[in-house]
């Protein structure tokens, strides 16, 4: 069940260390683990929301929650970076949840927008790692790997997703989460 | 169309399992995200298989291109995160929890932005924290210390049976937006989605009068959350805001 440690990269190092001088409340420390990491956390909010200044609105708040909760990441279970994106996607998600229904911006928009910037701070996840999931993912049936993408990359919402596909909600689950435990194999180097 | 799944819809997998590969994945609906938030709070198997997933996806993240965001979102985080010269606090004129965020902060760590601390217990008159009676004139009373998601307690509730009361001791001050903001209480019982028990007023030692129908049922190992919801009260019958805390109902 559990992956091996994952390879610290340098930058995951440095970053740690800026996260527990965040939690002394040392705010250079938490300036300088903004700026290596609010582009990352910036796409990953923007690429799911879209519209750029309910954003810069979350990231706003992703990087509060991130300050106030520095005392509690924990370098054991996680990347710093993987812990900060994953209450930045979390924090996207919740916010598009919340918003009434209306026109979706198309996804093209978004596309648009994320080629408009360079990563300032690639290299924080270590590349191996990326590289074998996204074999891992693109091995999957083509529909299984989208709604993945979907989910993960854009936050469609699985009844979303069985619409568009045009198969129950049981049926979309069923992809994904069959998909995931392929995924989880693939990196264990066994079969799921 | 083709085959449908299995017949519990979770593909072999357990529900724990479906759940956490479901929040990790972020592809449930807000109710859905919220009940596995709400779990992930008290469930300590289940967050660790939420992470085990986050973890594993999280490489994904790096094929998304970095996009660097405006000066302007830096300069309103600074302005917050500057830490605030300590005031004296007098005596809270007004009971609100939410109007005393400043003695709050005084009473919890220097931390600036802060979420606070000092645990209040309701079962020991006397001792620290506001005084509050002890309740339970007949039936066992409940009792529950709500901690936020470090396992920080935040709030101490007490349930009183015969009276048909909760009370509520503050313990630690939130940083969430106030303004037109408002805690709700909830129970969730099970796997059933939250019910709410209606908006809260987390004032030291002032009693709450639930209405008795809501309180039926209620028993130790359920659990009790706070979330902060529009002024009224969540519009939707379900947790909409933040959960600032949970906790499990024992017996006092």
């Amino acid at each position: 069940m559990n992956r091996p440690v994952q390879p610290v990269t340098p930058g995951a190092a440095e970053l740690s260390s800026l996260l527990l001088k965040a939690a002394d409340g040392d705010t250079a420390a938490f300036h300088a683990f903004y700026d290596r990491t609010s582009a990352k956390l910036f796409g990953v909010i923007l690429r799911i929301l879209v519209e750029r200044q309910e954003s810069e609105d979350v990231l706003q708040d992703v990087y509060l929650s991130i300050w106030r909760k520095a005392a509690t990441f924990d370098p054991s279970k996680a990347s710093p970076i993987t812990w900060a994106a994953t209450i930045a996607r979390n924090r996207a998600i919740d916010r598009l949840r919340a918003r009434p229904p209306r026109a979706q911006v198309p996804v093209e928009a978004a596309f648009e927008l994320a080629d408009d910037g360079p990563a300032q701070d690639a290299g924080l996840i270590h590349g191996d790692d990326v590289r074998r999931l996204t074999a891992a993912l693109a091995s999957l049936e083509p529909r299984h790997a989208a709604a993945i993408r979907a989910c993960y990359f854009d936050g469609v919402t699985y009844d979303e997703l069985a619409e568009r596909e045009q198969v129950p909600v049981g049926t979309l689950k069923s992809w994904v989460r069959r998909g995931l435990i392929r995924m989880r194999g693939a990196l264990e180097g066994s079969e799921a | 169309m083709s085959q449908s799944p299995d017949q519990n819809g979770l593909d072999g997998l357990t529900e724990l399992e479906a759940q956490a590969m479901d929040y990790a994945l972020g592809g449930g609906s807000r109710a859905e995200r919220k009940a596995a938030e709400l779990r992930s709070l008290s469930d300590p198997d289940f967050r660790a298989a939420v992470e085990r997933w986050q973890q594993l996806l999280s490489p994904l993240d790096d094929t998304t291109p970095g996009i660097a965001p405006p000066p302007s979102v830096w300069a309103a985080i600074a302005a917050e995160v500057t830490p605030l010269p300590r005031r004296a606090a007098g005596p809270a004129a007004k009971a609100s929890w939410w109007d005393n965020l400043n003695l709050w902060r005084m009473l919890g760590l220097g931390g600036p932005v802060l979420a606070a601390v000092a645990v209040a217990l309701l079962v020991q008159p006397g001792s620290v924290g506001p005084a509050v009676p002890a309740m339970v004139a007949n039936g066992p009373a409940l009792v529950a210390t709500l901690a936020d998601a470090t396992g920080k307690p935040l709030i101490a509730a007490a349930y009183d049976p015969a009276s048909g009361q909760v009370r509520f001791a503050p313990v630690a001050a939130s940083d969430d937006t106030t303004t037109g903001k408002v805690p709700e209480l909830w129970v969730i019982e099970g796997q059933n989605p939250p019910r709410s028990l209606g908006v809260i007023d987390i004032a030291a030692g002032r009693s709450q009068t639930i209405p008795r129908e809501r309180l039926a049922g209620l028993k130790p190992g359920s659990i009790l959350a706070i979330s902060i919801e529009p002024t009224g009260g969540s519009p939707t019958g379900a947790p909409t805001g933040p959960v600032i805390a949970t906790g499990k109902l024992a017996a006092a």
